[in-house]
C-alpha cells in the first residue's frame, strides 16, 4: 500500500529529494510549497526537479549527499547525513551527536 | 448509459453510471460539511473528483511537480509482523526494514517501531530501541521517526493500574472512570516523555505519535502534553497523527489550553496540535464499507481540504487501510489508493501523506 | 400545558441529560393523565434517539450518555408507578456481546453494549479476544436472544462465520439471533455467513434491535 501512495503521490525518497523536502518540513514545520522552495534553492534547482529522477541523481551524486543504488566510496550513512545537514543548514539529531562524540 | 469501475468503502468492485457517482461525490462532501460546520467541496473540486473516478486506468497519480513526502506509520512491521499489523512476515530484522524502506522503497521518511507498536511495553525495553535507532542511524540517510501509539487502553484493567472506564461507564460510576482516565493521563505522559528523551539522546530524528486518540480524549490529552514538553526540552520533530475523525469523549471534560478535547475535528485538532508545538500533524478521515469510494473520497477530502486550509504546520494525511477516503480491507486495491493519494494531494493539498 | 409540549420536554430532558427535569415532566404527565407508555415512547425514547445521533456526531460523549440515560430511566421509573402491571417495561432482550478471538479493539463494542443496557436490553458484555466458545457457552447459560460478535479486523471476521457454525453445532441458532459489527464489517458480510442482522454503528444496533424485539 505505501508502495501505491509513493508511485501515485510520493516524492521518490533518496532517489530524488524527498528525504530532504521531508527534512524541512521536520525542522522548520515548512508547508510543501516553501520546504521545497527552500530545498530548490539549496540545491541550486527548480521545485519541479526535486522529483525528477535525472536531475536529481546527479545532484545527489555531485554534493555526495547519498543515492539509492549502491557505489563504492559514495557517502553511505551518516556520512550523507552530515553534509546534508550542512548542505540545507539544519541540525540533524545523530550528525550532531558523532560530531560531539569525535571532538574528545 | 455508460458505468465505471469503482470500489465500495469494504473494497468491492462495483460499476457506477456518472450520474450516480457526481450523486455520492455530492452527498459525501454535504456529509462532511455538515459534522464538521465546515465548507463543501465547490462544483470544481467535485468535477475533479469525477475526472478521477472516471479516468479508465486502473492506476492514476499525481501530475509531475506536484508530489508530496510520505511518512510511514507502523514502521517495519508491515514486513517482519504479522496480519495484525498488515504485515507480510519476513524475518528481517528492524534494521534491515528500515534499509529496505529507504534503498528499495524509496521511502521518503522512515520509522523504528516496537512490535506492540505501544509506548507502554517500550519502557522496560528502551535500552533495546535505543541501541536498534542508534545502528540504524549510522547506516540510514533518510530522516528517521521512532513511532508508538499512546494507546491509554494499556493503563487500565487487566493491562494497567487503574480502572477500566469501559465497565466503570455502564454501571454509572461516572466519577471513578473519569478519575481512572485522569490518572492514566498523568501516567502516559510520564511514559511517553521517559520513552521519548531517551530516543532523543541516541539521534533520533522525531518521534511519530501515532493513531492519537484511540481510547478518546484522554489519549489526545496525553499526547499533546507529552509534545509540548519534548518540544521545549529537545530537537525531536515530532508528527501527531490521528485514530478517528473525530476525539471520542471517553472523558469528556478534558480540556488543552481551555478547549474541551471530545468531539474535534481535524480542522480544530491541528490548532491545539500547533500550540502544543508539533512540526506534523497526520489527520484521519475514517472510511464507510457501506458507502461507495466517491462517497467516502468526497468526504475524506473535504474534511481535510479543512484542515489544510486551517493549519500553519505540515499536513501529512493518514492514507492507510480504511481512512483517507482507502477501503476497509487488508489488500487495498491499487486503483483505490492512487485515487486516494491523487485527490488528496491535488484537491485537499495536502503537505504529505 | 399540553400533551405536544410535555412529550418536547421529556425528551429535552434527556438530551439535556437533566435528571429533575425528566422526573418533574414525568410526574406532570401522570397527574394530567397521559398515557405512560405515549410518553415513554414518543417522549423519553425520542430523546434517546437524539442523544445517539448526537453521541455519531461527536457532538455528545460517553459519559453524557449515560447521564442522560439514568434521567430517562428515573423518569420511567415514575411513569411504571402509574402504569397498570401487564403494561410495566420489560426487558427487550438478553444480549449476548464481545469481541471476536485475536481482535482487541473494544471501544465501539463496550459502547454498543452501554447503549443497549440504556434501553432496556440485558447485556452480558464478553469483553475483546473472546474464544467462540465462550459466546456459545455464555449464550446456553444466560438464555440468550442475541449473540453479537464485533470484528475490526479482517483477520477475526472470520470469527464471526465460526460463531455462526458453532451456535448451529450447539443447536442454538434457531433459539438466538446474531448480530454482527465493526469497521470491517457489511451488509454483505452479514448476508454472506447468515447472521441475522448488521449495525454499521451502536444507534444503529440499539434501532434495529429495538425493532426486531418489540
Amino acid at each position: 500500500m505505501p508502495i501505491a501512495h509513493g508511485m501515485a503521490a510520493g516524492m521518490g525518497g533518496i532517489r530524488t529529494a524527498g528525504d530532504l523536502v521531508a527534512r524541512m518540513q521536520m525542522t522548520r514545520k515548512m508547508r510543501l510549497k516553501d520546504a521545497k522552495a527552500y530545498v530548490a534553492e539549496k540545491l541550486k534547482v527548480s521545485p519541479a526537479d526535486l522529483s525528477n529522477e535525472h536531475v536529481m541523481r546527479e545532484v545527489r551524486e555531485e554534493l555526495d549527499i547519498g543515492i539509492i543504488t549502491s557505489v563504492p566510496g559514495c557517502a553511505k550513512g551518516i556520512e550523507a547525513k552530515a553534509r546534508i545537514a550542512e548542505l540545507l543548514d539544519i541540525e540533524i539529531n545523530s550528525v550532531k551527536r558523532l560530531k560531539n562524540k569525535v571532538r574528545f | 448509459m455508460k458505468k465505471y469501475l469503482t470500489r465500495m468503502g469494504d473494497g468491492e468492485r462495483i460499476e457506477m453510471t456518472v450520474d450516480e457517482m457526481k450523486r455520492d461525490l455530492e452527498l459525501g462532501t454535504q456529509d462532511a460539511a455538515n459534522r464538521g460546520k465546515i465548507a463543501p467541496l465547490t462544483q470544481d473540486e467535485l468535477d475533479y473528483l469525477l475526472d478521477i473516478f472516471t479516468n479508465p486506468n486502473k492506476i492514476v497519480s499525481v501530475e509531475p511537480g506536484n508530489e508530496v513526502p510520505l511518512t510511514h506509520d507502523i514502521g517495519t512491521l508491515r514486513l517482519m509482523g504479522d496480519q495484525g499489523n498488515s504485515g507480510v512476515g519476513i524475518p528481517l530484522s528492524r534494521v534491515q526494514g528500515i534499509q529496505v524502506h529507504e534503498r528499495a522503497f524509496a521511502a521518503d521518511t522512515m520509522e523504528l517501531g516496537h512490535i506492540d507498536y505501544s509506548f507502554k511495553p517500550v519502557k522496560p525495553v528502551i535500552a533495546m530501541e535505543q541501541q536498534e535507532m542508534e545502528n540504524a542511524l549510522l547506516s540510514t540517510i533518510v530522516p528517521l521517526f521512532y513511532g508508538a501509539m499512546p494507546n491509554l487502553g494499556l493503563y487500565y484493567a487487566p493491562d494497567g493500574p487503574f480502572g477500566n472506564p469501559s465497565d466503570l461507564l455502564p454501571m454509572g460510576k461516572i466519577q471513578e472512570a473519569r478519575e481512572a482516565q485522569e490518572g492514566a493521563v498523568e501516567h502516559a505522559t510520564r511514559d511517553m516523555i521517559y520513552i521519548c528523551e531517551k530516543l532523543y539522546a541516541v539521534g533520533c530524528d522525531g518521534i511519530n505519535f501515532d493513531t492519537t486518540g484511540a481510547a478518546g480524549d484522554t489519549d489526545m490529552k496525553a499526547t499533546l502534553h507529552a509534545v509540548e514538553y519534548l518540544k521545549a526540552n529537545t530537537d525531536l520533530a515530532i508528527e501527531v497523527g490521528m485514530a478517528g475523525e473525530f476525539v471520542l469523549g471517553m472523558h469528556g471534560g478534558l480540556e488543552y489550553d481551555g478547549v474541551r478535547l471530545a468531539g474535534l475535528y481535524p480542522h480544530q485538532q491541528v490548532k491545539l496540535v500547533e500550540k502544543a508545538g508539533a512540526d506534523i500533524f497526520g489527520p484521519v478521515v475514517n472510511t464507510n464499507t457501506s458507502k461507495s469510494m466517491p462517497w467516502n473520497l468526497a468526504r475524506a477530502v473535504t474534511f481535510i481540504k479543512a484542515c489544510v486550509e486551517a493549519a500553519n504546520i505540515p499536513i501529512h494525511v493518514n492514507m492507510g487501510m480504511g481512512v483517507g477516503g482507502s477501503p476497509v480491507f487488508e489488500t487495498p486495491p491499487i486503483d483505490s489508493v492512487t485515487r486516494a493519494s491523487k485527490a488528496m494531494v491535488e484537491v485537499a493539498k495536502v503537505d504529505g501523506l | 400545558m399540553s400533551k405536544q409540549e410535555l412529550l418536547e420536554q421529556a425528551a429535552q430532558s434527556v438530551v439535556d441529560a437533566n435528571r429533575d427535569m425528566a422526573v418533574e415532566v414525568a410526574r406532570k404527565a401522570v397527574a394530567e393523565g397521559i398515557d405512560p407508555v405515549e410518553m415513554i415512547n414518543d417522549g423519553y425514547s425520542e430523546g434517546m434517539s437524539r442523544v445517539g445521533e448526537l453521541f455519531d456526531r461527536g457532538e455528545m460523549f460517553l459519559p453524557e450518555l449515560i447521564v442522560a440515560s439514568d434521567a430517562m430511566v428515573a423518569a420511567i421509573n415514575v411513569l411504571e408507578e402509574a402504569m397498570p402491571v401487564e403494561n410495566q417495561s420489560k426487558k427487550l432482550g438478553t444480549v449476548v456481546l464481545g469481541t471476536i478471538e485475536g481482535d482487541v479493539h473494544d471501544i465501539g463494542k463496550g459502547i454498543v453494549a452501554t447503549m443497549l443496557r440504556v434501553y432496556g436490553f440485558e447485556v452480558f458484555d464478553l469483553g475483546r479476544d473472546v474464544p467462540i466458545k465462550n459466546f456459545v457457552e455464555k449464550a446456553k447459560e444466560v438464555n440468550a436472544s442475541i449473540v453479537g460478535s464485533s470484528a475490526l479486523m479482517t483477520t477475526t471476521q472470520v470469527g464471526q462465520k465460526t460463531l455462526e457454525e458453532e451456535l448451529k453445532k450447539a443447536g442454538l441458532r434457531d433459539r438466538v439471533r446474531t448480530m454482527v459489527g465493526g469497521a470491517v464489517v457489511t451488509q454483505r458480510w452479514a448476508d454472506k455467513i447468515g447472521s441475522d442482522l448488521y449495525a454499521e454503528n451502536a444507534s444503529e444496533a440499539v434501532m434495529k434491535l429495538k425493532e426486531m424485539f418489540s
